[in-house]
């Protein structure tokens, strides 16, 4: 099918993968190298990986001291509801973008982009006055609301890019068959654009997983922080507990690695059906 | 018989609603700011607080230093769910005392608290203690300090023969020298004699003051060009050029860390510093009041401040009786004490100064020493402006680009400057042209929103509720129905704050009248675009932008490229690449700002084993900006590597097969097919990504230490938020923004028309 890869060409593709992921990985072991020192040293001179007094006590420090797990479900509640939504609201929005016109389409997708260009630290005031307006202080409704509004433009562009790539003749076979509107899109649809869907579904994730400005504001309580507000709280004026940051952010990444690894599976097999089309 | 039953009914209902109504204490939040290691002892306290009070319950919240101040206000200022307590440094007071509850201009947001409490408790604590702002007590501290002082590692000073902390600043410099050594002979000094953070203004004060410098006289005017100045800023440079006690390049972690590894003998830092050094067996900890300058026969004298309590005025009835109880609990002799043995905290009461506890700990008598002579820290909202002021003139001087005479002028007018713009946003009014040019605005606002409504109604609606027999609407109905939710959601979160923004930028809204501020037409707009900084900002901003974007997409797409093949290995390689997309953004960032270090950086190491000299990257305008730049490539490459993998999927293997056939070649078929199939999918995520890196503060922010060096390396949103939020300028920073947004906008629009993506279908 492809273009043939002679051996050589392998080569090649390995050592730049290998030199692009070695310069992807190394700043992350730095990270690993804080997390396992003793004491509270963000910078050394020594350039040694795994430092000679390595100790995990910073983990354990991080499970022992803070309440983390609560923060971790905390976190995992807020972020699941937000790739929901935002995978369920993008791929319906984009969808219409993309197949349909109807009044307001055009400036609709324009202002959904017009809602990233405004400086998001200068909207804080605003948006601290409208929180506490509504009573939203609190409560995990109001971060899921706020989160999925900050990831759908974006994932909406995604979804309607997406669907722009695939064949009208695909539905269209569909509906002759007698299929209605809604069910040739969940059908036919939906499952040609998993690659796109695992792309909504991992940005909306990382837009809620890491975010903790907004958080910040809304949850003024420590049992209902989420994970990075909780993390923010390891920083003094002063003196960081550096080596419990660099643990607590390592322990972040895991359920992002975990996920991407469980949808990259989709990612790859996409347009399966494409030879369909003929 | 009925009526029986009702009032028992009734009786077990007001039964259970006392159960309920007891059962449910008070709630008194506080929102604090105290270091993470001092959090533990906190909390035990305010354990045994609520047990001796079950009527109250305690929500005690960390908080940053940005997010405590600027939240506090904001809150306090327009809502009614400010924290009763608020315990913090007592440089806010200033700006709390300045931001009034509402538009009557009296009450602050703050309480005065010899209003609150009886005279008999306040008598209790020492005059410094009880922080005043024109005429009224608003802070009660539980701790004296947050002062510098000089740190010794008695350990080194052995190994050459000294047995006492120097003196005065020729002691110093002279034993500075002999603790300054290459220990293992390799002509690169492994330890050196004197660190501390030279790049911050507030480890430049000491020094100022011990020439006989004050930063602002009874009148809050800035007295920053002196030959105090001068002098102090010469010590700095003659310490490091002449000298060479100094290292080349130094921060807050450089020299908290040198010191704490053994690798410096003395440093100058502050009381929140010193349990650490105690508690690290490479340090025989010794503290020193700092020396005396040989010039003027005065000691350096250092900001002292305090931490302490206020009060918010939104409080009242029991919140307040519960808030009241809370604050003298934590300030009384018990938790004191507490704090003074485990962190070698400074007592506010005056019946401990006598206490053994307290006279029998070498480290609080030194501590107690340092403090008689140090100079109260001003409490005065300016002090904002004189720190964003002295802190580029010291780096510039540090840096050589200023002569010590041009420094001191530098911060002296800088000071005034910001002064200036603090006070002067309120005091705009409007002028003639302007009047016209409101009118104007109003009307054009006003048919916009009728223009919308028309939208809305009749053609949004009528689509709705429209004909459900005609073919055209039906479908026009199920496309409105299928945007309908995500449009509803959009834009109930985003309405508000944006036509909010739009308003204050039009208006003189800054410090002084977050309440009683005034429209007055495009006034800040003038103001940003008649700045020459705007411009250099801009364009600095657009180089940013665009080299950013061009190799997150170059190198995404071409990482995409090399994955989508049959490729043993491949699922370890996709996650190692996504790595930096993983980890949260904030701990790399630093982690990279460690490996731009000089002496210790992982890329200088890596650069000098390919025979580069060492670059001293963080310190030159040009080369900090690169440094930015290389991080943010880094981060932002998986994002849209992930892009272009899912869109690779879209293209139909047949496409290439057909090419083929016709002879055409990789490139060709890259040219012909890839780039043109992937770009439904490319062209958002670029326009996104333009956006996004267009306003990425974080990055810049972190490299850089908000600027560094000198206030030099901005763009558009940093430059914003330094120069307007920390001066409060919200009707500037709102126009700033607004200008921002118009660039993006148009930028963004023209980008998505030349690559006719919304055109598509």
């Amino acid at each position: 099918m492809r273009n043939k890869t002679t051996s050589l060409q392998y080569i090649m593709i390995y050592l730049i993968l290998i030199m692009f992921s070695v310069v992807a990985l190394y700043p992350v072991l730095r990270v690993v190298t804080i997390s396992l020192r003793p004491g509270n040293n963000l910078l050394n001179e020594s350039l040694r990986i795994i430092p000679e007094d390595a100790t995990f006590d910073n983990f354990i420090k991080l499970f022992q001291e803070k309440p983390f797990l609560l923060w971790l479900r905390n976190s995992l509640l807020v972020t699941s509801i937000v790739t929901i939504l935002g995978v369920v609201l993008a791929s319906t929005a984009g969808y219409a973008f993309s197949r349909y016109s109807f009044p307001g389409r055009k400036a609709g997708l324009m202002s959904l982009l017009v809602t990233q260009m405004f400086p998001a630290t200068m909207l804080l005031l605003p948006l601290y006055i409208m929180i506490a307006k509504l009573h939203l202080v609190n409560s995990m409704l109001g971060l899921v609301i706020m989160y999925s509004a900050t990831a759908l433009p974006f994932c909406i562009w995604m979804m309607k890019g997406y669907y722009d790539t695939i064949p009208f003749s695909l539905e269209e076979s569909a509906r002759v068959d007698g299929a209605g509107r809604f069910r040739s899109f969940v059908t036919i649809m939906l499952p040609l654009a998993a690659p796109a869907l695992v792309i909504t579904a991992l940005f909306s994730f990382m837009t809620a997983w890491n975010e903790y400005i907004v958080a910040a504001q809304v949850m003024l309580d420590e049992n209902l922080f989420t994970l990075p507000v909780g993390l923010k709280s390891l920083q003094g004026n002063m003196s960081t507990e550096w080596g419990m940051y660099a643990a607590g952010s390592l322990v972040v990444s895991i359920p992002v690695i975990i996920l991407f690894l469980s949808l990259s599976k989709w990612l790859v097999s996409g347009l399966t059906l494409g030879s369909v089309k003929g | 018989m009925l009526n029986k039953k009702v009032v028992i009914l009734l009786f077990l209902l007001l039964l259970a609603l006392n159960v309920l109504l007891a059962e449910k204490p008070v709630e008194i939040s506080l929102w604090h700011q105290m270091e993470p290691s001092k959090e533990p002892l906190l909390k035990e306290l305010i354990a045994e607080f609520e047990k001796e009070n079950p009527e109250y319950k305690v929500n005690a919240l960390h908080k940053g230093t940005e997010e405590l101040r600027t939240g506090f206000q904001t809150v306090a200022a327009f809502t009614n769910t400010a924290p009763e307590l608020v315990y913090g440094p007592s440089d806010n007071l200033g700006a709390f005392e300045v931001m009034k509850l509402s538009d009557n201009q009296t009450a602050s947001i703050i309480a005065s608290l010899e209003d609150v409490f009886s005279e008999e408790f306040l008598d209790k604590f020492m005059e410094q203690a009880k922080f005043r702002y024109q005429g009224h007590i608003y802070m009660i501290a539980d701790r004296l300090g947050n002062h510098l002082s000089l740190c010794c590692n008695m350990r080194l000073f052995r190994e050459v023969g000294l047995d006492r902390p120097p003196k005065t600043m020729s002691e110093l410099i002279e034993y500075g020298q002999k603790l300054t050594r290459d220990l293992d002979g390799d002509g690169t000094i492994d330890q050196w004699g004197f660190v501390w953070n030279y790049k911050e203004p507030f480890w430049y004060v000491p020094f100022f003051g011990g020439y006989g410098g004050e930063v602002f006289n009874e009148n809050a005017e800035p007295q920053l060009d002196s030959q105090a100045a001068i002098d102090a800023f010469q010590l700095i440079i003659d310490m490091r050029n002449k000298y060479k006690i100094i290292p080349e390049e130094c921060d807050y972690d450089i020299a908290d860390n040198k010191f704490k590894q053994g690798r410096a003998a003395m440093l100058v830092n502050g009381d929140w510093s010193w349990n650490d050094y105690i508690k690290s067996d490479k340090v025989d900890f010794q503290l020193a009041v700092l020396p005396i300058i040989d010039k003027t026969g005065e000691y350096c004298k250092p900001f002292i401040s305090a931490t302490g309590y206020s009060l918010s005025s939104r409080a009242t009835g029991e919140k307040l009786a519960g808030a009241k109880k809370l604050l003298m609990f934590l300030t009384s002799e018990t938790a004191q004490r507490r704090f003074a043995v485990q962190h070698k905290s400074f007592p506010s009461l005056k019946t401990l100064q006598s206490d053994p506890i307290f006279t029998e700990d070498e480290v609080l008598q030194i501590s107690a020493r340092q403090i008689e002579v140090g100079v109260p820290m001003p409490v005065i909202p300016e002090m904002r402006a004189a720190w964003d002021a002295m802190r580029p003139a010291l780096q510039n001087v540090v840096a050589g680009v200023m002569t010590p005479a041009e420094g001191a002028k530098y911060q002296q007018e800088l000071t005034q400057e910001k002064i200036r713009s603090m006070y002067e946003d309120a005091g705009l009014i409007e002028t003639k042209g302007q009047k016209v040019m409101r009118s104007v605005l109003y009307l054009l606002g006003i048919a916009l929103g009728i223009y919308l409504c028309y939208i809305f109604i009749f053609k949004f609606l009528k689509e709705l509720l429209g004909n459900r027999n005609s073919l055209v609407t039906h479908n026009n109905r199920f496309a409105v129905l299928m945007v309908m939710p995500a449009a509803l959601l959009l834009f109930g979160v985003v309405l508000y704050p944006f036509f909010y923004n739009i308003v204050i930028s039009f208006s003189n809204m800054s410090m002084t009248n977050i309440h009683s501020w005034r429209i007055i037409g495009i006034g800040q707009y003038i103001k940003v675009l008649s700045e020459a900084i705007f411009y250099s900002t801009l364009w600095k901003t657009l180089v940013w932008t665009i080299v950013n974007v061009f190799f997150h997409v170059v190198g995404g797409v071409f990482l995409a490229l090399l994955l989508n093949r049959k490729l043993p290995g491949k699922p370890l390689f996709r996650v190692l690449l996504i790595l930096p997309w993983a980890v949260p953004q904030y701990i790399v960032a630093l982690t990279w700002r460690g490996m731009f270090m000089q002496d210790s950086g992982a890329i200088n190491l890596l650069l000098s084993s390919i025979g580069i000299d060492s670059i001293n990257w963080l310190s030159d305008p040009t080369l900090a900006f690169i440094a930015c730049i290389i991080t943010n490539i880094w981060l932002g490459i998986p994002f849209m590597m992930m892009i272009a993998l899912g869109g690779l999927q879209s293209i139909p293997h047949e496409l290439y097969e057909a090419a083929r056939i016709d002879g055409a070649g990789r490139w060709e078929q890259l040219k012909r097919i890839t780039i043109p199939m992937l770009k439904p999918v490319m062209v958002p995520a670029i326009t996104l990504g333009i956006v996004w890196t267009f306003n990425n503060l974080n990055v810049m922010w972190l490299i850089t230490n908000g600027g560094e060096p000198a206030d030099s390396t901005h763009i558009l949103v940093t430059y914003v938020y330094r120069a307007a939020f920390n001066l409060y300028r919200y009707g500037y920073a709102a126009a700033f923004s607004m200008i921002i947004f118009i660039i993006l906008a148009i930028f963004s629009i023209t980008f998505m028309n030349r690559s006719r993506i919304s055109e598509k279908t």
